[in-house]
Order: structure tokens, then sequence, then C-alpha cells
């Protein structure tokens, strides 16, 4: 059987999988659910679990889930998840594990290559670190395509006439803008731009700060300090978002927030959009600050563009469709599901890499300059860390450029190679991405030729290379993560204590799992009050808190059995207790 | 060595919607996931005369021996009207020494 490649849209808050099948995108599901919320958690039986369960859990046990660890990616850092410190990669290597669960299931057959999705401004680390999660995975990553150009993938399949499209990208955790010319069955990208650390994730934290300094003055409480209060603030300041991208105001209502001086903490405020709005207004400028450079690097102006679409959940932001329209003079589309278009994308590329005949064809660029530093002149001044760019922002992909530089004084037998990303003619104002030494050169007057090669492949990763013209003598690095904590044997250590961890799992309860996603009311409501009562265990008495252990026991009980009138009369007794604790 | 022209099969007198439409279908036949050489050609060959300023540059300095009779027929095309000025003539090769400013520099060194 022909080995399937399948399209995955690893995002900050959902991830979702896809595959072409007879020339149609899939998105597939789990249950009846198309996407999976990017939460990596541990249940009380010390078992992992991903997705809504994880997210559900949050509320309850922020110190046991870990939710937008994209962010992290690439960040020589570790983070804590039940007394056990994992890497970024591996804690998404965890929701790929996942994904690839769901896609096996769905296809009924062993899947090991894919195409992961990556913010178009995402580093050289950062996509190491991306690959590095795939292969803890046991997923060998085919192709690390942009989000914006996958998004326009999914729509360019639909275009007949040439068009100079703007993809405006703002997901969770990241910000991104790309050009694209649609012509001819190619989706060529002209230029591209974002922000790593701007996207949804944000806009929830101006408005917890907010809460945070409103529960301060009302009730001197710094609730920072109650790790549990601070993620029901979290969820709740998401859920505010939400509503704000339809109605004018939204209510906020947090019953028993936590206790203080013995006195029980409400949260109850109203919170109108255009407060909202004024808080995130910066953030929406740097959004449109973006959009004019990659403008400016694809050579045209908002009159030279036919399109807009828009990628990502967080555009659905009233003021942002407002702001566009007055840029460009025309509305944006969104016919593509912004939450979906990236993993549609991906799963078309994959197609394309794994022979089938496919529509449209992608050629992308970098949107980062990478260079070298040498001795030179800046600001009229003698300075030895000019930074000479070798290959340019948005050059096409791949990429090959050669560079000749000559030894600066007789006899020098090394040289030093630092390699720098981006676009600072101070080299040291750049990013430092790897460094090498050449050594052993002839022992000649100064000016003695060293070519310096550099290659981007399709992944957006760099190689280096650097020869000396008259021997040959030759030196080359590919630019590792530097900050990887993975060398060699290390990537599978972690792929082995990866796959353990989803080995404790009873596969009883991966069975069971899809099950939930079709919920009745009942059972929804159910759920929902079982989360509010755990939500007050630290607060009430042991005897209190062991009549609910019971009642939730009944309920989780006749919630498998399916029992919903067994589960409507200790649904009522839960509440029963629910609201005289609260009162 | 096949000439850009030749690698995009256009005509030497090919305008810029014409070899833009050209490039586009070998990439089409020839994405760069599947062979990224033969795109890298592809591509090369597109850059390299792309716009009137690009084709121009490339029958002074790359073309396998320059064609003065191609080369005569590139610069007429232009809409503006010619001056063939020794300023201009200065311009047009500046346009494409830009690039090799970097010549000055020399590599870093560390004892």
């Amino acid at each position: 059987m022909k080995d399937i490649i399948i399209g995955i849209d690893l995002g900050t808050t959902n991830s979702e999988v896809s595959v072409v099948e007879q020339g149609k995108v899939t998105i597939i599901k789990e249950g009846d659910k198309k996407m999976l919320p990017s939460f990596v958690g541990i249940d009380d039986a010390g078992q992992v679990i991903v997705g809504e369960t994880a997210r559900n859990q949050y509320l309850v046990y922020p110190e046991r889930t870990i939710k937008s660890i994209k962010r992290l990616m690439g960040q020589d850092t570790q983070v804590v998840l039940a007394d056990q410190a994992y890497t970024p990669q591996e804690i998404s290597a965890i929701i790929l594990t996942r994904l690839k669960g769901i896609a096996e299931q769905y296809l009924g057959q062993a899947v090991s290559k894919a195409v992961i999705t990556v913010p178009a401004y995402f580093s050289d680390a950062q996509r190491q670190a991306t690959r590095e999660a795939g292969e803890i995975a046991g997923l060998e990553v085919m192709r690390m395509i942009n989000e914006p150009t996958a998004a326009a993938l999914a729509y360019g399949t639909e275009q007949a006439e040439a068009k100079q499209v703007l993809v405006y990208d703002l997901g969770g955790g990241t910000f991104d803008v790309s050009v694209v010319n649609m012509q001819d069955g190619v989706v060529e990208v002209l230029s591209s731009h974002g922000d790593n650390h701007l996207g949804g994730d944000d806009f929830d934290q101006q408005i917890i700060e907010y809460l945070i300094e409103h529960i301060q003055e009302t009730h001197n409480v710094d609730v920072r300090q109650h790790s549990k209060a601070m993620a029901r603030l979290t969820r709740a300041a998401e859920e505010a978002k939400f509503l704000l991208s339809d109605q004018p105001y939204a209510q906020i209502n947090e019953e028993y927030l936590l206790e203080h001086d013995g006195a029980a903490v409400h949260l109850s405020l109203e919170l109108s959009r255009i407060a909202y709005e004024d808080m995130i207004e910066d953030y929406i400028n740097a959004t449109i600050d973006a959009t004019h450079i990659a403008l400016k690097g694809a050579k045209l102006t908002a009159s030279d563009i036919d399109e807009v679409i828009l990628v990502g959940g967080s555009t659905r932001t009233p003021c942002i469709r407002e702001r566009l329209l007055n840029e460009f003079g025309f509305e944006p589309h969104s016919e593509v599901d912004p939450d979906l278009c990236v993993a549609m994308g991906a799963a078309i590329q994959a197609a394309m890499i794994s022979g089938q005949e496919v529509d449209t064809v992608l050629v992308d660029v970098t949107p980062y300059t990478y260079g070298t530093s040498a001795i030179g002149v800046l600001d009229g001044q003698p300075y030895p860390f000019m930074f000479v760019p070798i290959i340019h922002k948005n050059s096409v992909l791949p990429n090959r450029k050669t560079e000749a530089f000559l030894t600066s004084y007789d006899n020098q037998d090394t040289v030093e190679i630092i390699i720098y990303q981006g676009e600072d003619p101070d080299a040291l104002n750049n990013v430092k991405i790897g460094e090498f030494l050449v050594e052993g050169l002839l022992e000649v007057p100064r000016g003695n030729v060293i070519t310096l090669t550099l290659g981007l492949d399709l992944n957006g990763i760099l190689n280096v290379s650097a020869v000396e013209k008259e021997t040959g003598l030759e030196k080359s690095i590919t630019i590792k993560n530097a900050l990887s904590q993975f060398e060699g044997e290390s990537l599978d250590t972690a792929k082995q204590r990866i796959t353990s961890l989803f080995g404790q799992m009873d596969p009883r309860i991966i069975e069971e799992e899809p099950s939930t996603v079709s919920d009745t009311p009942e059972i929804t409501a159910a759920r929902e009050l079982i989360t509010k009562a755990e939500g007050l265990f630290e607060k009430i008495s042991a005897e209190d808190k062991e009549d609910m252990v019971d009642l939730i026991e009944t309920m989780t009980g006749c919630i498998e059995a399916q029992d919903i009138e067994g589960l409507d009369k200790s649904s009522a007794q839960l509440t029963d207790i629910i609201y005289y604790l609260e009162s | 060595m096949s000439t850009a022209y030749e690698v995009l099969n256009v005509a030497t007198t090919a305008n810029d919607a014409e070899i833009k439409q050209a490039y586009l279908r070998l990439v089409k036949d020839n994405p760069p996931d599947r062979n990224q050489e033969k795109f890298q050609l592809i591509h090369d060959a597109y850059s390299a005369i792309k716009d009137h300023k690009s084709r121009v540059s490339y029958a002074l300095f790359r073309l396998p021996e320059v064609n003065f009779d191609t080369l005569m027929e590139q610069l007429l095309q232009t809409e503006h009207t010619l001056n063939l000025s020794a300023e201009f003539i200065n311009q047009l090769l500046q346009a494409s020494i830009d690039d090799t400013t970097l010549l000055n520099a020399t590599a870093t060194s560390k004892k």
C-alpha cells in the first residue's frame, strides 16, 4: 500500500489533522470535533490526556495541565507537568501523537509521515524544534510549510484567474502576513512578515490583567497567588472575548472564585466591546504595520491587492475586519473556515509530495535575511561586525547563494564564520544562529579567498559551507537548533519516554473518548456541573466534599450507562448542594 | 549550457507577461517539492530575464556570447524615449553592479 502522508496544523490553541482522498480534502474528525484543543495534561490516574479533556481539567488542575506550548517552541526551557519536566518538543509530540492516532483510526492503517505547518515567521530554531517534535511522535516530517501559504493553497484550488492576495493570519499565539500571487495553478508567495509572539492569547491576557486589577480594587486580593482562580479567570477572559465578537457587551460572572479572609470572592462585571478594543489596539496596530512591511516586500501597494483572506480564530474580532476594510477598501474573505484552512492546505501539500495530482503548486519564500559578519564600514566608521546579507528576505525557496570573502591579515590560518538572521546592518543586533571555524588555511598574504555558501531548503532550514578557494579545504554545518537539548540519541530517549506515556493509557479509555463528543445536552450539563463542583472542593468541609464525591461518582456511572433519568436525579441533588454552599 | 530563454522555452523577444506565464507553467509541471534542482534552474532563468532591466543586464553580462543584435533589440524595446547618453549607459551598468558592492567586505578573523 502506498504511504499516506497526513497534513497537520499544530496550532497554539487548536490542532487539526487532515488528508486528501480521491482528490478531496478531509479534516479528520474525532467524534464530531474537527479541532483538538492543544492542551496536554496528566489525569488523576497519572495518565496522559490531550485535547478537550485536558482543556477541561485545566480549570481544576492547572498544575498538571499545559496550554499554548507552541509559544515556547525553539526556546531552551522546560515545563513542569505533574512534577516531571518536559521540553516544549516533548509536549508538542504528545499532541502530534494524538493527532497521528486520530488519523490512524480514521484511515485504518499506520501513519508515519506528515506535512506540518509552522508560522511563516517561525525562526530556524523554532522550525528545528517542530521537526524534533515530529520525530519524537514517530512522524517523519516530509515538509514544513508556512501557515499563511497553506491557507492560500486551500483557497487556491478555487481560483480561476490571476490574483494578488494578502493572507492575514492571526492565530492563538502567532501572527503572519503573506502576499501571494495566484496564477495558472501556482501559488507564488511574494513576501512574508509577522510576529512570533502575537495572538489571541495576548488578547486574553489583556482581559485577565483587567480582571485581576478589578479584583484587587474591589476585594484587595492578588489573584495571581491562586493558580486555580487564575485558570478560571483565563477561561472567563477567553469566553468574554468570544462573546464580544458577536455582542457589544459581555457579562463576566465567576462565583466563588476564591476565599479571602474567610469571605468568598465573587467576580461579576460587564466588559464592553469598546473597552476591549481599546485594550488590544496596540496589537492590532502592530499587525497593520506588519501588513505594510509585507506589501513593501512584494513591491506592491494596498490598491494592487485583489483579495484579503482571513486565517486563524482571532480574525473573528470585528475591529480587525474593520481595520482591513479601511486599509484595502473591500471586505476580507473568510469563506474557507479560518480555523481549518491551514490544515486543508497541509493535506494538499502532503498529497502533492506523495505524488498525487493536485490543482495547485506552491512556491514559497524565506521571511528572514541570512548572512554573516565581516570587517566593513558602518555609519562611516570601520566596524568589525558589519552584517553581510547573503540570502535576502523574500528570496524563493529552495535557495543557494555564495559570497567570496578575503582574509584580513597575512598568514591568517583561521576564519571564524558566524551566521546571523535579521535585517540590521550591525550584525550584533541580529540573531546569531550558528558559528564555526575554518582552520588550517594557507600561510599566504592577506586576501586569501574564502567562499561562503548558504543553502536554505524547502523547510526553511539552513545549511552553511565555507571553502578555501585555493585548496578546496571545506567546512560545513547544518544549523542545528543551537538551543536544542536533543543530540542524536537523546531524541530516541525522548521518543521512548513519550511513547511509554501513551503506553500507560488504558486502550479502553481511548476507545471511549470519542463517545463523549456525542453527548446529549443533559450529559454536557452534568459534566459542567461536575467541573463546577470539583472547583469548590478546596473551600468546603470534608463532609460536604464526601457527599459531592459520592454524587459525582453516581453521575459518572449514569453517564457511562447513558442513564439520563438517574443522571437527572443526581444532578439535581448536586445542584442543590452547590447552591447551598454558594449562598 | 542553455540560456535562460532556452530553459523557459521563450523567444528572446518575449515580453514580461509571456515570460511569467512560461515560468508558471514550468513550475506547475516541476514543483519544488518533486525536483529541487530542476526548479532552481527554472527559477534562476526566470529571475534573470523577468523584466526589461534584468533582460538588458542578462544580455550584457550573462549570455554566453554577447549578441549585439539581441542587445540592441532589448534596449530598443523600452517604452520610454531612448536616450543613449553616457549617463544612461552608466545607469544601465550601475543597475547590475549594485549587487556586488559587498565584494569590498573581508572575512572576520580570529586569532
